[in-house]
């Protein structure tokens, strides 16, 4: 699972009203390096939960110098979009769970993709 | 793109695509290719084009392409005709002028060396790999003449032509190999694709060499109850020996020609490439038809930074197809099942799109997304033949629904290929839905017009208010939704497609999300 699919995520238990950001829970991480595309990125950002992305960063350890606040002007900043490239795209979540906020229910990622079904009772 | 390497050229051709694709095709041509003169019959579209033949190879909602070689009225041959003066009208109707062949074959010849050597990797079967795939090929008996005569039928999927074990196989038939094709087998050799030979390889052969030939010939209407493809096929070929002096190779040939003949038309054609063109060489297992899953996304009208979802992605097809035309797209790929899971990763992976194209495993009847989150759903909705009943598509439908209107933001685009009996389903539903939310609104459709909410908001941003009205609406929490009585929708129709997937009609359908 990559952050940018994380940053999408929300967990619909029964009776939950904020189930985002999903919480992450590693217990394996890979970075790949992936081939850069700026234009993919400047469109993406204002898709993006900025606070969700930098707390999934800050979870995973690979937070490091993104900037908490989403900085202005971003479409000239090469280097703030490499940073966002990174870790939207490079940094997977391998094995490890996702935990609503609310209800505590996990979602276990297994060999990198999320698994967000839910159990009959829990719709 | 490379340019036009024909020098300002005009090439006809036609290209067949199955029932119901045509109008996608006509679109295709006229938008990417700027050809002209273009116009469809059933089955396919005739059109003039400078552009490189190459480019021609890259048409996504075509099925094979054709250097057009002559189309003339239908032969009209009765019953009661004498059956040696039919044949002699048939030949020198469809032979004509025999310098519009020899010309048709120069201007193959120089297509086939323009054409870049087009290796495909074979389409597997599911579950088999890549290497297996190229064995069984090459072990096939090499005596599929037979096969040929389905050749211009929609399903023409599993055509193949008799495969060539190897090119120094080739080089034995074929002394006189000249120096370039010598490369050209051996790039074939070293390249570690599947190897698909192409047809340009035995068309080097030095100019006092005769052509070797093979017809393809379908026949439908009133001459098919005077003469078998196979007499058709019999005539011409004795007819071409004999003005042009081309041999006839069942097993091997150089060029094929095709031959259509029914009620309404009879048109003439020599393959570019051996391999229909809807053979993706970047899927490796296969889903819905390619063809489809293009069209598909080419209605959903998908742009820079659009989020796109298909929460029932199955092998991930219409989303591959979407995503090798938009780069700066986001692709959203979620199904239930393990299985389809697995093989969908590795289509992505194949494809080289891991980068826009995410999967997670997920319910679409509980999309993991909060609401307004996408711009555009798209779904081949499973018919319930593979999945047999499972699943019961017709009474989930509107809880499906729900979701994917939920999760798809105002001014959102929706398509989805659905069967038949779930196409009339779900136009039932919507109606009423419809007629509730109008009668409701009291004075809206007293306009005799359509009943339908305001004109959609561009597809894009939603608007902080937008997002709250949708938010707070009744449609919200979908566990209440699967009774057809309580059944909202913002969907607003937009058109309607029915197209062939084989043996069975699919329909698309188009609708944008508007405000309730």
């Amino acid at each position: 699972m990559k952050l940018l699919t994380h940053n999408m995520l929300t967990s619909h238990v029964k009776g939950v009203t904020q189930g985002y950001p999903l919480l992450i829970k590693a217990t394996e991480v890979k970075v790949n390096e992936v081939e850069f595309n700026p234009e993919f990125v400047v469109k993406m950002i204002p898709k993006l939960e900025w606070s969700a992305l930098v707390q999934a960063a800050e979870e995973l350890g690979q937070k490091q110098d993104l900037p908490e606040q989403l900085v202005a002007d971003y479409g000239k900043d090469e280097a703030f979009l490499k940073k966002v490239h990174r870790i939207l795209l490079e940094v997977e979540v391998m094995e490890g769970s996702l935990k609503c906020p609310e209800s505590g229910r996990e979602f276990p990622i297994t060999r990198g993709i999320p698994n967000m079904l839910l159990n009959e009772d829990e719709v | 793109m490379a340019e036009s390497k024909n020098d300002g050229n005009l090439i006809r051709y036609y290209c067949t695509a199955g029932k119901g694709m045509e109008l996608f095709l006509l679109e295709e041509l006229k938008k990417n290719l700027a050809a002209e003169d273009v116009y469809q019959i059933p089955g396919k579209v005739i059109f003039s084009s400078t552009a490189d033949v190459n480019r021609l190879c890259q048409l996504k909602a075509a099925e094979r392409i054709f250097l057009f070689l002559k189309q003339d009225h239908p032969v009209s041959i009765t019953a009661k005709t004498n059956p040696a003066k039919a044949a002699s009208a048939l030949q020198s109707r469809l032979l004509g002028d025999i310098e519009q062949w020899t010309s048709a074959v120069r201007t193959w010849t120089r297509l086939q060396r323009e054409m870049v050597y087009r290796s495909y990797p074979v389409t597997l079967s599911k579950g088999s790999t890549r290497e297996d795939s190229v064995v069984q090929k090459r072990n096939e008996p090499s005596g599929t003449g037979k096969k040929r005569k389905r050749d211009d039928d929609v399903d023409e999927e599993k055509w193949t032509f008799p495969p060539q074990e190897n090119t120094s196989g080739i080089r034995n038939r074929h002394n006189t190999l000249t120096d370039q094709s010598k490369d050209d087998a051996k790039k074939a050799n070293t390249s570690g694709e599947a190897s698909q030979i192409p047809m340009r390889l035995s068309t080097t052969q030095l100019p006092s060499a005769p052509i070797s030939f093979r017809i393809n010939c379908k026949c439908s209407g009133s001459l098919s109850r005077c003469f078998t493809p196979q007499e058709v096929s019999k005539v011409i070929g004795v007819g071409l020996s004999r003005h042009l002096g081309w041999k006839t190779d069942l097993k091997n040939p150089q060029l094929e020609v095709n031959i259509h003949l029914s009620d309404d038309h009879c048109l003439m054609g020599i393959p570019l490439s051996r391999l229909p063109l809807a053979n993706r060489c970047y899927i490796k297992n296969t889903g819905l038809r390619s063809t489809i899953a293009w069209a598909i996304a080419s209605l959903a009208q998908i742009q820079p930074g659009f989020c796109v979802l298909d929460p029932m992605c199955g092998v991930g097809t219409i989303l591959i197809e979407a995503a090798q035309e938009h780069t700066d797209a986001l692709f959203l790929g979620m199904d239930i099942d393990d299985g389809q899971i697995q093989r969908a990763n590795e289509n992505i992976e194949f494809a080289e799109v891991e980068n826009r194209i995410h999967l997670t495993k997920a319910s679409s009847m509980m999309i993991p997304l909060s609401d307004g989150r996408v711009d555009v759903i798209v779904c081949d909705l499973p018919f319930g033949r593979k999945f047999g009943n499972k699943v019961d598509m017709a009474a989930k439908l509107p809880l499906i629904l729900t979701e994917m209107e939920r999760v798809l933001c105002v001014g959102g685009t929706l398509v989805l290929l659905l069967s038949p009996q779930l196409s009339c389903l779900l136009k039932k539903l919507l109606e009423k839905s419809h007629t509730e939310t109008s009668s409701n609104n009291d004075s809206k459709s007293q306009a005799g017009l359509q009943s339908y909410p305001p004109p959609p908001l561009p597809a894009g941003r939603v608007t902080l208010k937008i997002d709250q009205e949708i938010h707070s609406s009744p449609i919200q929490d979908p566990g209440r939704q699967t009774d057809l009585h309580t059944f909202h929708s913002s969907l607003k129709h937009q058109e309607s497609f029915r197209v062939s997937l084989g043996l069975i009609d699919g329909i698309i359908h188009k609708y944008v999300k508007t405000i309730i």
